[in-house]
C-alpha cells in the first residue's frame, strides 16, 4: 500500500534501539556558537582591513561583535565540556596535537580563537566603551599600540579571518568525522556549517543595529533599558549606516547557505541507497516538518524576503530576520544532529 | 544610502472586507480540499501549555484527562501537531502583511477614553474568558465560527449566534473601552 | 484526482504539517489584511461603526461554503471525509456566549490576537497571555466539569440532517442571508454609526455594477446552481465503480505487509483502525496487539467512520479479502487487508527465519532487525533452515502467543478515539 505511508525508520526507536541517541542538546548548541563565533570573527576580521583611517567607527562589528564571540565562546565551550564523558582528562587534548583528527584540529583552533578575537576587540574598545577604558588606562595603551602600526592591525585582522574559516569549516567536519552517519559523509557540511554561521553572524549584528537605533516604533520599557545601558558604558551610538551592507551580506550568506544544502541533498540522493534514505529522512521523514518549516521556511526563505523587502525600503528595518536567522542556524544544527544519528548504513526494509 | 531610521511610507488603509473574506474563504477552501479539516486557532495553545506543564509537572499533566488528550500517547513530541504548525504560519504571516502595509507598531489598541493600563487589564480578561470559552465550545472563531459555519455545522452555528448575543449584549457597558 | 489530498493519502503526517505552515501564513495574511490585528477595528463592529467582522466573516463562510459544495458536487471533494467538530449544543452555547462576552472585553479572538501581536500590539500580547492563564485555570477544573462539557451531544451533524432540508438549498439560503445581512450592515453603518460608505459598498447610490456587486451577482448565482443541484455528498452507487474496484483490486495497491503493520504498532500510529474479522473465540486465543473485532457476518455501513484508514485480517487472505470488498463496496475509500493474513504474520514478523549463514551481511543486518522486532511482539526467530533445530515448531507456538510484554511501549487502542482525531477541530 504505497500511497499513504511515510518513511519509517524502524532503528530510531526508544523501544528497539535504546541506545540511539548519544547526543543531546549540547553538541548542536556547541556547533551553533561556534558558527556564530566564526561568522563573528570573518566580519570583525574583514571590517577590520577594510576601514579607512578617517573612519574609526566601526563598533559594531569590531567591538561588540568580537566581545560577544568571547562570551558566546565560553558558552560554547562549557556545553562541549558539559558532553564530555570524561571531563577530567580534557587537558590530555593538548598534550597532542593528530594532524589527521579534526578533534584534535579543533581543540587547538579553539585555543587560538581566543586571542584573535580579543586583539580584535581591543583594538577599538577605549573609543566604544570610554567608561571602561577610565578605569584600565592600559586599554588605551593597547589600543594606540595596535592602531599606530597598520601591520598589526592588518595581520589581526587576516588571523580572524583565517582561524573564523577554520572554526567554521572544522564545526562542519566534526560531523563529517563520525563516518558510521551516512547522513554526515559528505564534504559539503564543512561550508553549509562556515555560511550558516556566516549568516547568523551578520543577522546578530544586523538585529542588535536595529535594536539600539533611536526609534519612536520601539516599546518604551525597551527604549528605557537601551538608554540605561548606554548611560552606564557611556557607549557611543552604534554606526547605523552599516545596517543595509550587513542585510545584504546576510541575504548573500543565506543564498549561498540554501544552495549548499541543497547540494547536500542532491549529493545524497545520488548516492548509494543508505545515503538517499538518510536525505529522505530530512525531505519526507521524520525530520521533515521541522527541516521545511522551521530551517528552509522560517531560517532561510521568510528573513531573505524580508531583508530583500527592507533594502528595497519597501518595509521598515525590524529585529524579526535577526531572530528568524538566528532560531533557523539553532533548529539547522539540531535536526542535522538528530537526523545523523537516525541515519544508519543498515539498508532498510524493501 | 540608508538606514534604519528611513521613514517609511504611511500606513495603508485596510483591504475590503468583501475581498478581504472572499480570500480568507479561499483559504479555508483550499484548506478544505487539502486537508479535509478547517483552520484553528486556540487548539495550538492548548497543545502549548499541555507541552510545558507536562515538561514541568509530568505527573500532573498526564493525571489530568484535559492535558492527557492533548500529550498524544509520547511516541512524538505533541508540539508537531496541525495546529501548532499552523498558528506559526499566522503569526508570519501576519508579520509579512503588517510589514508591508507599514502597519508594524509597538502600540496599544484602545478607545480615548480608557487608560493603558486599564486596557490591558481588560485584555488579559477577555483572554482568560475566551480560553474557558474555546475551550467549552471545542473551538474558537476560526475553528467553530467560519470552519463550521461554511460547512453547516449545527453546533457552529448556535456558537456563531452566541458569540454575536454575548458581545452586542455587554457592548453598551464597555463602551468608554472602545468609543 | 480526488480530495481532500490528506485523507487520500497523496502525503504523509509530516509533510501535512509543512502544509498547516503554508496555509496558516496565508491564513495569518488576510486575517491582517482585513484589519483584523486592530482590537479598535473588531470593537468597532458591536457599536455600528465599521461592520467588518460581519462581511468578512459572512463572505468567508459563503465563498468557501459555495466553493465546498460545487467542488463536492462535481465529484473533485469528498465533502463527508471533511472533518466535522460534532455538536454539543449545551456545552457550545454557553461557550459562545463566553467567548463573545470575552470578544468585546478583550479586543480580540485567539485567531486575531495572533495576529495583532505579531505586528507588535501589545493589547494582543497580553491578551494571549491572558488566554494562556484562562486555559490553565480550565484544565484544572476540567476533571470536575467533564461531564458538563459532554452534555446534549447530537454527534457530527449539519443544519441540512438536523432539519431535514437539502443541503444545496440551504446554501442558497445562507449566500442570499448573507448578502442580506451586508446590505443591513451598510444601511446600519451609515445610519447608527454615522460611516461613510466605502468606495466599492453594495448600497452606493449609483448604479454602476461596481465589483462587490458583481461578486454578489456570481456568489448568488452559483448559490441558485447549487440550491438545485441535489446532494454534494458521493451515494454509495456513484462511489462504487466496480470495474474500477476489480481493477484496484488486481494491484498491490489494497495491502499492508505484516513487517510494515508492525512498524506502525511499533510506532505508536494511530491514524488507522485494524479489525480481525475471524469469530470472538479465535480472537480471544490471539490477536495481533491494537486489532478490535469484527466478525464478518457483522460488517455493516456503520462499523466504522467513513474516513478511517481500515486494516482487515484474517487467518489467511480469504476472509478478510471478502471483508475488504464488503465494505469498498459500501463507498468507504481507503480499505487495506493484511497481506497472507495471521500466517503470514506469524511467518515473518513473529518468527522470521534466519538466513543461511553464507547470505550477504545486507540479509544479516536485516535479520537483525526483524528479530527486535518478534521480540517486541513476543516472538523468537527460527534458528535456521534445517529441520534439525526446529524445536521451537513454528506451527504449534503460534496460536498460544501472548500480547506484548507489559513492558512494551504504547499501542494503539482504536476503541478510544484517538488523540489526532479528536483534536482535528479548534
Amino acid at each position: 500500500m504505497c500511497p499513504m505511508i511515510e518513511f519509517t525508520n524502524f532503528r530510531h526507536n526508544p523501544g528497539i534501539d535504546p541506545a540511539m541517541h548519544i547526543w543531546g542538546w549540547e553538541i548542536p548548541v556547541y556547533l551553533f556558537l561556534g558558527g556564530l563565533v566564526a561568522g563573528l570573527m570573518i566580519l570583525a576580521g574583514f571590517r577590520l582591513l577594510i576601514m579607512r583611517p578617517n573612519e574609526r567607527q566601526a563598533m559594531v562589528c569590531c567591538t561588540v561583535g568580537p566581545l560577544l564571540g568571547l562570551a558566546l565562546l565560553s558558552v560554547g565551550m562549557l556545553t562541549l565540556f558539559l558532553d564530555l564523558e570524561h571531563k577530567l582528562y580534557v587537558w590530555r587534548l593538548y598534550l597532542t596535537f593528530e594532524p589527521t583528527s579534526p578533534m584534535s584540529w579543533g581543540s587547538w583552533i579553539l585555543l587560538l580563537v581566543y586571542p584573535a578575537l580579543l586583539a580584535n576587540a581591543l583594538a577599538h574598545l577605549p573609543e566604544a566603551l570610554p567608561v571602561v577604558a577610565r578605569r584600565l588606562p592600559v586599554l588605551v595603551t593597547i589600543s594606540d599600540y595596535m592602531l599606530a602600526r597598520p601591520r598589526i592591525v592588518i595581520s589581526t585582522g587576516l588571523a580572524n579571518i583565517g582561524i573564523g574559516v577554520a572554526l567554521g569549516i572544522y564545526t562542519g567536519i566534526l560531523l563529517g568525522a563520525l563516518g558510521a552517519r551516512p547522513l554526515w559523509s559528505s564534504a559539503v557540511l564543512g561550508p553549509l556549517f562556515l555560511f550558516s554561521g556566516l549568516s547568523t553572524a551578520a543577522a546578530l549584528l544586523h538585529g542588535i543595529l536595529v535594536l539600539t537605533t533611536p526609534d519612536a516604533e520601539r516599546p518604551e520599557f525597551a527604549d528605557f533599558l537601551l538608554s540605561m545601558l548606554s548611560r552606564w558604558s557611556q557607549a557611543r551610538p552604534l554606526d547605523t549606516r552599516i545596517a543595509p551592507t550587513l542585510a545584504q551580506a546576510d541575504n548573500s550568506f543565506l543564498t549561498i547557505e540554501l544552495a549548499l544544502l541543497g547540494l547536500l541533498l542532491i549529493g545524497h540522493l545520488s548516492s548509494t541507497a543508505v545515503h538517499q534514505q538518510a536525505a529522505w529522512l530530512l525531505l519526507t521523514g521524520p525530520y521533515a516538518a521541522v527541516f521545511w518549516v522551521g530551517v528552509i521556511g522560517l531560517g532561510i526563505l521568510i528573513p531573505l524576503s524580508l531583508q530583500h523587502l527592507e533594502l528595497q525600503h519597501r518595509i521598515r528595518h525590524t529585529i524579526a530576520p535577526a531572530i528568524l536567522v538566528l532560531t533557523g542556524g539553532l533548529v539547522l544544527r539540531f535536526v542535522l544532529v538528530a537526523a545523523g544519528q537516525a541515519s544508519h548504513w543498515a539498508p532498510m526494509l524493501d | 544610502m540608508s538606514s534604519p531610521t528611513d521613514t517609511p511610507p504611511r500606513e495603508q488603509p485596510h483591504m475590503n472586507p468583501y475581498w478581504a473574506g472572499f480570500g480568507l474563504g479561499l483559504v479555508l477552501l483550499a484548506s478544505f480540499v487539502i486537508m479535509g479539516r478547517g483552520l484553528g486557532a486556540s487548539g495550538a495553545f492548548t497543545t502549548a501549555v499541555a507541552t510545558t506543564v507536562h515538561a514541568v509537572a509530568p505527573a500532573h499533566a498526564e493525571g489530568n484527562s484535559f492535558y492527557a488528550e492533548y500529550l498524544g500517547d509520547g511516541t512524538a513530541s505533541p508540539l508537531k501537531d496541525w495546529l501548532v504548525f499552523e498558528v506559526l504560519g499566522v503569526f508570519v504571516g501576519g508579520f509579512l502583511s503588517g510589514a508591508l502595509a507599514n502597519r508594524l507598531k509597538f502600540t496599544i489598541e484602545k478607545g480615548p477614553r480608557i487608560t493603558n493600563p486599564r486596557r490591558l487589564v481588560l485584555a488579559a480578561i477577555g483572554g482568560a474568558l475566551m480560553g474557558v470559552g474555546a475551550k467549552l465550545a471545542l473551538g474558537c472563531t476560526s475553528g467553530q465560527a467560519l470552519t463550521g459555519g461554511a460547512l453547516l455545522n449545527v453546533g457552529s452555528w448556535a456558537f456563531m449566534m452566541c458569540v454575536f448575543g454575548g458581545a452586542y449584549g455587554l457592548a453598551w457597558f464597555l463602551r468608554r473601552a472602545w468609543l | 484526482m480526488n480530495a481532500p489530498f490528506f485523507k487520500y493519502g497523496l502525503f504523509g503526517d509530516e509533510m501535512s504539517l509543512v502544509v498547516a505552515f503554508g496555509i496558516g501564513i496565508a491564513f495569518g495574511f488576510f486575517l491582517e489584511r482585513a484589519g483584523f490585528g486592530n482590537a479598535r477595528k473588531l470593537a468597532a463592529q458591536f457599536y455600528f461603526r465599521d461592520l467588518r467582522v460581519l462581511k468578512v466573516m459572512f463572505t468567508a463562510i459563503i465563498t468557501a461554503m459555495v466553493g465546498s459544495f460545487l467542488l463536492a458536487r462535481f465529484g473533485f471533494l469528498d465533502l463527508s471525509l471533511v472533518y466535522l467538530t460534532p455538536t454539543f449544543l449545551g456545552p457550545q452555547i454557553v461557550g459562545g456566549l463566553i467567548l463573545g462576552v470575552g470578544f468585546i472585553i478583550g479586543g480580540y479572538c485567539p485567531g486575531t490576537s495572533c495576529v495583532s501581536a505579531a505586528t507588535g500590539r501589545i493589547d494582543g500580547m497580553v491578551y494571549l497571555a491572558g488566554m494562556i492563564g484562562g486555559l490553565l485555570g480550565f484544565a484544572e477544573v476540567y476533571p470536575r466539569i467533564e461531564h458538563l462539557v459532554k452534555l446534549t451531544p447530537l454527534g457530527q451533524v449539519t443544519l441540512a440532517e438536523q432539519f431535514n432540508l437539502p443541503y444545496g438549498l440551504l446554501v442558497f439560503a445562507v449566500v442570499l442571508m448573507a448578502f442580506g445581512a451586508f446590505v443591513a450592515a451598510e444601511w446600519a453603518e451609515g445610519r447608527i454609526g454615522g460611516k461613510a460608505p466605502d468606495a466599492d459598498s453594495l448600497l452606493t447610490p449609483a448604479r454602476k455594477f461596481g465589483p462587490a456587486r458583481k461578486f454578489a451577482a456570481v456568489l448568488i448565482a452559483l448559490g441558485l446552481v447549487a440550491a438545485f443541484s441535489g446532494s454534494p455528498y458521493r451515494t454509495a452507487l456513484a462511489q462504487v465503480d466496480t470495474r474500477q474496484l476489480a481493477l484496484e483490486a488486481g494491484t498491490k495497491a489494497d495491502h499492508v505487509m505484516p513487517a510494515e503493520l508492525a512498524d506502525w504498532i511499533i510506532e505508536g500510529r494511530n491514524d488507522y483502525l485494524l479489525v480481525d474479522v475471524r469469530e470472538p473465540a479465535e480472537f480471544a486465543a490471539y490477536h495481533i496487539p491494537g486489532a478490535i473485532n469484527v466478525p464478518l457476518a457483522e460488517l455493516k455501513q456503520d462499523f466504522a467512520r467513513r474516513n478511517e484508514r481500515i486494516v482487515f485480517y484474517s487467518d489467511g487472505g480469504i476472509h478478510a479479502a471478502q471483508a475488504w470488498f464488503l465494505i469498498r463496496a459500501l463507498g468507504f475509500p481507503s480499505v487495506y487487508m493484511l497481506f497472507g493474513g495471521l500466517e503470514e504474520w506469524h511467518d515473518t514478523v513473529l518468527n522470521p527465519a534466519a538466513p543461511p549463514a553464507d547470505a550477504p551481511a545486507k540479509d544479516q543486518v536485516d535479520f537483525a532487525r526483524r528479530v527486535a522486532v518478534a521480540g517486541y511482539f513476543g516472538g523468537s526467530p527460527r534458528r535456521a533452515e534445517g529441520p534439525a533445530l526446529a524445536a521451537p515448531a513454528p506451527a504449534a507456538a503460534l496460536p498460544k502467543l501472548a500480547p506484548p510484554p507489559p513492558a512494551a511501549p504504547p499501542v494503539t487502542k482504536p476503541a478510544t478515539p484517538a488523540k489526532k482525531k479528536k483534536k482535528e477541530g479548534c
